[in-house]
């Protein structure tokens, strides 16, 4: 006999999604279905018609979690778009921007999944780490791109300016500092994650690993030809979940795959392990090697050479596609710009390539199981929504359900 | 009080020449920030800069004495030194700010340290504010209207500003020309008119050539900071002060014009508001 358990929404985690599972008389999960109930936001379509510029400060405020790897990829598909080579200087500041906050971001996962892993008596400890990594990292991101939340200074064709030489100096002061604390860190969480009395195949995924580069994306690595959408009610051959989920399901060669830090760090760093276990560890062994990537960057960074690029704002009508590597994965922005305004633009996120993916995932073991792997794919949900179906003809609305919540 | 809360007023003159030389006055704006930096009080500071020599002033961060003063001298258009500390504090990694503004600037700055919108982590940074006495603040455009229209120069001519006794001046490479004030009197700042600040009282220092004889500053050292920083100051001999009660005019024309702006302002405001034209809650 098949019973239905529904988590809605799921906990500890960005925005609103729900987990249905199909369970068997022991309780084990035989068929998990994942979806986004987060209300559309249609911050692709407020963009239409604007000014180059404006694009980057409107899709930065999809999300306050995951701001940067936003504008950032926002930034990028505009400068395809207009054509504009990103002076070096400009190229490293954005990059070391988005290392400082995948550090951060994976801090704060940790403070999420802590009720799962860390004792009690060890949640000060814990928790104190976690800020001290965030306090250094957020420093970078306020320095270097303008704030710590929704960056003013990320601009079209490269960053506003460059940094002084004493901000150089007082960033690579902090980060040296930051060394000992999120080596700490690290060993303190994975230590707790080890520990853990989880079963070792829980959460183990065998869909295809979806990464561009190890660190920031590389649009050179992502082919859009290889990428079709398919609606929700089509993939969970469920009409009621089809009518509710709010994202349409992003297929790479037509199928569903993984991303995020252990896709990264199995596609470029030889990581091995997978399932809960194994994200949590690569998630955690990831800020190291963005860390030693910010030392590198720093080294590299010429303060007194331009860090933006002229640029004639009117655009070639062409698309431009920007990939970020994000903290929840591989995060692309496309823009088509012409006449100086936006005439098409559009986000397929991190958690958006994921969600047919964190379903499966919970097959093979007890329901009570599933929020920990719903958790250790860290979902963030309201950049993740985006289904609306207009008629190409007359633009006519044929699906706006989730509108009018 | 119509001076706002002050520890001591004073008058008082930066002694080295180098400061007297490029200095509107007394030159104690250009001291006190060259004292703080070379004491760690801070490490830069956002002052009104002229990148083009043509009086349209712009916020630049100073970081060392040649640059403080490169920007000394006052500017009679707004430059907006506010927009410039965010600047400072972020790409310039500035943890210890100071800055020169006028009141109403000081005003929003103290406003931004105690409800911090939009500038998270630099209400803290900020070590040092120093005031300068300001009756109004002109627009670019009635500078050019003074200086070509009025008095048939070109701004970028020009080498100094001033006002006083009565006169809006100019000294140009031709020499010194002048217009009575009251001929300026509609090309300020509208908002200067319900502006009731007019000796930065909310600074930790305020200073302005008003009070003191030509050459010479008045001071009024407001916070602890402040009458630490000007103490420090005149004790390694680089101003050097007079006691207010010995100068003439000294402090009963720095009060007459203060209750002047504020006496004014109250009646702009008042008949904005029975225009039913919105205008600023003052405290």
């Amino acid at each position: 006999m098949t019973n239905i358990k529904s988590i809605s929404p799921t906990s500890r985690q960005e925005g609103h999604a729900e987990l249905l599972m199909e369970v068997d008389d022991e309780g084990i999960v035989t068929k998990g279905m994942y979806f986004s109930i987060t209300p559309v936001r249609g911050l692709e379509k407020m963009v239409l018609d604007k000014s180059p510029e404006t694009i980057p400060v409107l899709c930065q405020r999809i999300c306050g979690v995951c701001p940067i790897p936003h504008t950032l990829a926002s930034a990028e598909a505009v400068d395809a778009s207009l054509d504009i080579e990103v002076p070096k200087a400009g190229k490293i500041l954005r990059e070391l921007t988005l290392l400082a906050h995948n550090i951060n971001s994976a801090a704060i996962h940790h403070f999420l999944i802590a009720p799962d892993f860390v004792p009690e008596d060890k949640y000060a400890t814990a928790i104190q780490s976690v800020s001290a990594v965030r306090k250094a990292t957020q420093y970078l991101v306020d320095v270097v791109a303008g704030e710590g939340i929704h960056p003013s200074d990320i601009r079209i064709g490269g960053m506003a300016q460059n940094i002084s030489p004493l901000a150089k100096e007082k960033i690579t002061e902090r980060m040296t500092d930051l060394k000992g604390t999120l080596e700490n860190h690290v060993k303190l969480m994975k230590g707790f994650i080890e520990e853990s009395d989880l079963p070792k195949g829980l959460g183990v995924v065998d869909s295809p690993l979806f990464a561009t580069t190890q660190f920031y994306g590389d649009v050179n690595d992502f082919n859009l030809d290889d990428v079709t959408e398919v609606l929700p009610e089509a993939w969970y051959g469920n009409e009621e979940v089809g009518k509710r989920a709010c994202t349409v399901i992003p297929l790479m060669n037509g199928v569903n795959v993984e991303t995020g830090p252990r896709a990264r760090m199995a596609k470029f760093a030889g990581f091995k392990d997978n399932g809960v276990i194994g994200f949590h560890i690569a998630r955690a062994d990831e800020m190291l090697l963005n860390y030693q990537r910010i030392m590198e960057l720093l080294d590299e960074l010429d303060t007194s050479a331009p860090a933006r690029a002229d640029f004639d704002f009117k655009g070639t009508g062409k698309l431009g596609i920007g990939v970020i590597e994000a903290p929840r994965g591989t995060n692309v922005h496309m823009a088509n710009i012409k006449d100086g305004k936006t005439q098409f633009y559009s986000a397929i996120v991190p958690t958006t390539w994921n969600i047919p993916t964190m379903g499966p995932a919970t097959e093979g073991y007890s329901h009570e199981l599933a929020p920990h792997v719903i958790r250790a794919f860290d979902p963030c949900l309201s950049c993740a929504t985006h289904v609306m179906v207009v008629d190409d003809d007359d633009k006519k609305v044929l699906k706006n359900e989730m509108l009018k919540i | 009080m119509v001076l706002g809360t002050y520890k001591e007023a004073l008058s008082a003159r930066a002694t080295d020449s180098k400061i007297q030389k490029v200095a509107q006055d007394g030159g104690i704006a250009s001291a006190l920030l060259i004292h703080a930096l070379e004491e760690g009080i801070i490490e830069g500071a956002v002052v009104a800069g002229d990148p083009n020599d043509d009086w349209a002033p712009y916020p630049q961060v100073a970081t060392n004495a040649d640059e403080v003063l490169q920007a000394a001298g006052t500017k009679y258009s707004m430059s907006p030194n506010v927009f410039g500390i965010k600047e400072a504090a972020r790409q310039f990694g500035l943890e210890k700010i100071g800055t020169v503004v006028v009141p109403c600037q000081m005003q929003g700055i103290r406003k931004a340290q105690a409800y911090p919108f939009s500038i998270r982590f630099i209400g803290d940074k900020i070590k040092l504010l120093i005031g300068i006495f300001c009756m109004e603040n002109f627009p670019m455009a009635s500078l050019d209207t003074f200086s070509e229209a009025m008095m048939d120069s070109s701004l970028n001519d020009v080498k100094k500003m001033d006002i006083g006794k009565g006169k809006f001046r100019i000294n140009t490479t031709d020499g010194t020309k002048d217009i009575p004030l009251k001929k300026t009197h509609g090309y300020e700042q509208s908002g200067c008119n319900i502006c009731n600040d007019y000796v930065a009282e909310w600074s930790d220092v305020s200073t302005g050539s008003v009070g003191s004889p030509d050459g010479w500053s008045t001071v009024l050292t407001r916070t602890d900071n402040g009458v630490d920083l000007f103490t420090s100051a005149v004790d390694v001999g680089l101003i050097e002060t007079k006691p207010i009660e010995e100068v003439k005019p000294g402090l009963p024309l720095l009060e007459k014009l203060a209750k002047g702006k504020k006496d004014k302002s109250k009646k702009e405001i008042e008949r904005r508001t029975k225009m039913g034209i919105p205008t600023p809650v003052l405290y």
